[in-house]
């Protein structure tokens, strides 16, 4: 029985190889890292995008230097166009409230195609800190398999989780 | 190598043979018919053990809700690997590795790194919990094969970059006690242990630092193997200097066919050769084979965005819709992947350096890994048929998917009972 099954997929993955191309770049991925304490009343959001996927996002060109992050000659519209990508696919709600993504800094770290724009966000939040809602869906209307990995540290407290096109969301409690 | 048009017309007359007979002939002269070759292939197939020795599937078991035990559609998810699909591809064996990304290198960020990666080391035992009928935990070479025998898939643990290790070297045994049977030194950017083969800042410690060569010895007595890939040359070559057992590099590929910081030169293979090491070959298109044009993407490209304002003009609703439809020409002009036959050209070529003892398959599904032909766990198979293809033998084969890396397993273990022997003394 095993064996006739291996010899079905034999025979399908043929077809599964001729559609499969779009997924052969390398993993998608993004990082973000949300810290809080109760000390030090901040939500701080950190975000590291694959600068390559933020240009294709916002100017088409996954090798555009228009928008210019972090350089001296910047476009004044980056910040703009990232934000209001950023509003569309990402919103962190501590006790179910949305918190303003106001940029605090950013920076690029890495060479080639894996520079990585870093970008900071801060959030003043009284504590108790009960919840987080998460949406992290960037990138996912540009690839299927985009992985959105997200670390939360909250009063020492550490969890990881992935979100991507199926599962954009998720709610954690405290 | 068939073209796809060619294969596609025997895979689905071998899908006829398969239904059809319940034994199959073994004819490997010249008179064999492509059919019959793969058939023979898939019997090969199912009577060795088969092993892939880096999957980044725990990332996957953090996403809430995603189940090891349900079968998931790729091109929906972008997931590789799940327990039906391995059972589908008869991929009896399998190293999850937890991967904690490189953060900063202060005490709270090790502490950190820790609290994640023992995370999902637990994420990765739930799901054997979850679904003891389909997978159970291995800790030894010979468990892979007592579970093969049960119908169960063996997963075993690994640890992707040394950065949870922190600068305390007690918390290798820590994972060891764990399940984890091999860290890889270092991943994309250096940390305190090793020098990272793609740091845009370069060499920090000129390969592995004091802190990693005492992690190595610690993992040399407890019987951990020590993992090379992602660290630059010099890492490669102090381990092999600093390892009292033979090393691995889990998921890398021959700088002599493409020539990627990742993949190792053939002085390297020689050396892993004469360490008794093994190279575990990898299903990364760009370490397969130089990226070809895509120039009917380009042109569709091209032309979309000949008729488009400028982004900083347009509303928030029409670039919604331009992402869209250049979304939809990527589907439809995909760059092309690197084939089954550039990841068995890599095969042949480490056989050619370095002799066919120290060559093994580590597909790193889920990080990355996934070609034409082997997309996801379920299409492994088609390596083999590549392999038989080519001439190569069952014992051969054998030793491909996972003699070599078991080979190296035991050896480690048999270091490590001598240290123990030693402290006896």
């Amino acid at each position: 029985m095993r064996l006739w099954r291996a010899r079905q997929c034999a025979a399908l993955l043929v077809f599964a190889g001729l559609s499969s191309g779009v997924y052969a770049h390398p993993l998608r991925l993004s990082l973000t890292q949300i810290e809080y304490s109760d000390e030090r009343q901040v939500l701080s959001v950190s975000l590291r995008l694959f600068l390559m996927d933020v240009n294709e996002a916002l100017v088409f060109d996954p090798d555009s230097t228009q928008l210019a992050f972090c350089q001296p000659d910047e476009s004044e519209d980056a910040d703009t166009l990232l934000l209001e990508y950023l509003e569309e696919f990402f919103y962190v709600k501590a006790n179910g409230q949305k918190i303003d993504l106001k940029i605090k800094s950013k920076r690029l770290s890495g060479e080639g195609i894996n520079v990585a724009l870093g970008v900071e966000f801060e959030h003043s939040q009284p504590p108790p800190l009960r919840s987080l809602e998460i949406r992290n869906a960037v990138f996912t209307d540009l690839f299927d398999d985009q992985s959105n990995v997200i670390y939360v540290h909250v009063n020492g407290g550490n969890k990881s989780l992935m979100l991507g096109k199926n599962t954009p969301s998720h709610t954690l409690k405290f | 190598m068939l073209n796809r048009l060619t294969a596609s017309t025997l895979a689905l007359t071998v899908l006829c043979v398969g239904a059809c007979t319940t034994t199959s002939t073994v004819d490997s002269g010249p008179n064999e018919t492509e059919a019959a070759l793969i058939a023979r292939a898939l019997d090969i197939h199912e009577r060795v053990l088969t092993l892939d020795t880096h999957a980044d599937t725990p990332l996957r078991m953090i996403e809430p809700g995603f189940d090891m035990g349900v079968r998931h559609d790729p091109n929906d998810s972008g997931s590789k690997v799940d327990y039906p699909r391995m059972q589908e591809g008869g991929l009896d064996a399998i190293f999850f590795a937890a991967f904690v990304a490189q953060d900063i290198r202060d005490d709270d960020g090790k502490s950190r790194a820790k609290a994640l990666g023992l995370q999902m080391i637990d994420a990765v035992i739930k799901s054997i919990d979850d679904h003891p009928d389909m997978a159970g935990l291995a800790l030894d070479p010979d468990d892979a094969y007592e579970l093969e025998k049960a119908g169960k898939r063996a997963v075993y643990l690994g640890i992707e970059n040394g950065y949870p290790i922190g600068d305390d070297v007690g918390n290798v045994e820590l994972y060891f006690d764990k399940g984890v049977r091999y860290i890889t030194l270092v991943h994309a950017t250096n940390n305190d242990l090793a020098d990272s083969a793609t740091d845009p800042e370069g060499p920090e410690h000129d390969g592995i630092s004091p802190l990693g060569e005492a992690v190595v010895a610690e993992m040399n007595r407890l019987g951990m193997m020590v993992d090379v890939s992602h660290g630059s040359d010099a890492v490669f070559y102090d381990a092999i200097k600093m390892s009292k057992a033979p090393i691995i590099a889990s998921h890398s590929n021959a700088r002599g066919l493409v020539a990627h910081q990742r993949n190792l030169t053939d002085e390297m293979l020689k050396l892993m050769a004469q360490n008794g090491g093994v190279v575990q070959l990898t299903m990364l298109s760009d370490y397969l084979r130089d990226a070809p044009e895509n120039p009917q993407r380009e042109a569709a490209l091209a032309e979309l965005m000949a008729g488009a304002k400028p982004a900083t003009e347009m509303t928030k609703d029409e670039r919604a819709q331009l992402r869209e439809a250049r979304s939809e020409i990527n589907k439809k002009y995909p760059n092309p992947s690197a084939t089954v036959a550039d990841v068995v050209d890599h095969i042949d070529y480490i056989v050619s350096v370095a002799g066919i003892d120290h060559i093994g398959i580590g597909c790193d599904f889920d990080g990355g890994g996934g070609i034409d032909g082997v997309f996801d766990a379920s299409e492994v198979m088609n390596i083999t048929i590549e392999l038989v293809r080519r001439g190569y033998t069952e014992a051969q084969i054998e030793k491909i998917w996972s003699g070599n890396l078991m080979r190296v397993f035991r050896e480690v273990q048999a270091v490590a009972d001598r240290f123990e022997s030693m402290d006896a003394d």
